[in-house]
């Protein structure tokens, strides 16, 4: 068997480009899953407490519906329902959020949870607020607790990013589709996609635990 | 707007034997994977050096790769690696069973390394080989603090079973895009889609959450 890699360096500059769009479609949808995450958490533990099982119903409804079945939704239902045609960048990005939201909302309701409560009684013994509590007491400890498990939702957003190839965003695993599809070289390009996923994802997976073994002590209680 | 829900009923049987194929898949999947999550963790704990880099590489290169991407890459590679006109079916299977086989090395390698070592000195201080420890001792409760893990990989797979309809499986995500391609019924497929994951998906969440509190680890 003989295998060309020189399609690559041929495709160099279009498969960039997919690169740059997975990464910024990552970086956008990971912070807007934790800025949606964090509210819902916010909702779920302190809300009032008609909003808690609402809350409760969409966080186990992404936990139960396939990412893929969310993005399809948002980018050809969604248009229907509501009358808003969105271009499929922007329609990964709200899908995304979406179900990424779900587990990030888990990831601040774990972490605050794992905080004892002795500790706010304790606080509350003191006089501080329900709200100084939540931030002079309880996040500061439960970031650090969170860390690890948000570094494997960012792990998870990147590869989730490559599902939205199907409604035709032309992230970096779309382009290989594209590549392949023109070349008819499937084992070439879809290795050296492989290897760059790798690339991407190994480093930030370490680069995050050996952060937290660092800082894991601030922690503790 | 006008919805014609009539659709999702007339291609009932279509969608009742495409999520037999979903459910099929992932319960495959699983058996597949977990014994040989088992032999991949063991021998990244125990083997031969070499062999122990071997699987290391494996688990961190699939696990660190989105799973629609090894969905295509087995769909090219394999016929042409082994030889075999597979089916669309078996396909989706190894792709599966390849990246759920690593996850569940890492947790099986996670779950021994989380028994502290004093225990198996404890056992050979009293007189137990080291498989003996291994087995008595070490995997009985390793095997309580994998199980939440294994459920947990278990939803995520039933959930990505759904991407293996990028490689034409007749799979539940598959059959209802077809169907929705025909009929140009567009909303109406996509939400009985959705519909059928959650109300197959959410018991299952559910049942997770009662497993991970029922063998919560407590030291």
């Amino acid at each position: 068997m003989d295998y060309d890699f020189s399609v690559i360096t041929d495709h160099w500059q279009f498969l960039a480009y997919g690169v740059g769009v997975t990464l910024t479609l990552a970086a956008f949808s990971g912070v807007t899953s934790i800025v949606v995450g964090f509210v819902a958490a916010l909702a779920r533990l302190y809300g009032p407490r008609w909003l808690k099982p609402l809350v409760i119903l969409y966080i186990d409804s992404m936990r139960a519906i396939p990412v893929l079945v969310v993005l399809v939704w948002a980018f050809f239902a969604l248009p229907i329902v509501a009358g808003i045609t969105m271009p499929p960048f922007w329609a990964a990005l709200m899908g995304l959020t979406i179900h990424l939201a779900a587990y990030a909302a888990e990831i601040f309701r774990a972490g605050i949870e794992s905080v004892r409560p002795g500790q706010t009684r304790a606080a509350l013994a003191l006089g501080m607020s329900h709200a100084q509590i939540v931030r002079r007491i309880v996040l500061p400890q439960a970031v650090v607790r969170m860390l690890p498990a948000f570094g494997s939702l960012l792990s998870v957003t990147i590869k989730d990013t490559a599902i939205a190839s199907v409604i035709a965003v032309p992230e970096f695993m779309r382009q290989s589709e594209t590549v392949q599809g023109q070349t008819f070289q499937p084992i070439e390009v879809y290795t050296f996609a492989m290897l760059v996923y790798f690339v991407i994802l190994f480093p930030i997976t370490r680069g995050v635990d050996m952060f937290y073994r660092r800082v894991a002590h601030l922690g503790r209680s | 707007m006008t919805f014609d829900w009539s659709v999702v009923w007339q291609h009932r049987a279509e969608l009742v034997s495409a999520t037999g194929t979903t459910i099929l898949l992932t319960v495959a999947t699983m058996l597949i994977a977990v014994p040989c999550g088992m032999v991949v963790a063991a021998l990244r704990l125990y083997a031969w050096a070499p062999v122990r880099a071997a699987a290391t590489v494996y688990v961190e290169l699939f696990r660190n790769v989105p799973l629609i991407l090894v969905v295509f890459w087995a769909f090219y590679v394999l016929p042409i690696w082994s030889g075999l006109g597979l089916s669309p079916l078996a396909t989706g299977l190894a792709a599966l069973a390849l990246n759920v086989t690593a996850y569940n090395a890492e947790t099986f390698r996670a779950g021994l390394n989380s028994i502290r070592r004093g225990q198996v000195e404890a056992a050979m201080a009293l007189g137990m080989s080291r498989t003996q420890a291994l087995r008595r001792v070490i995997i009985p409760q390793a095997l309580r603090r994998v199980l939440p893990v294994l459920a947990n990989t278990w939803v995520s797979l039933f959930k990505d079973t759904s991407l293996v309809s990028v490689i034409a499986v007749t799979e539940l995500a598959y059959v209802a895009m077809q169907i929705r391609a025909q009929s140009f019924r567009v909303l109406e497929m996509l939400t009985a889609m959705a519909a059928i994951y959650w109300l197959l998906g959410y018991p299952q969440a559910k049942l997770v959450d009662w497993i991970q509190r029922r063998y919560a680890v407590t030291e």
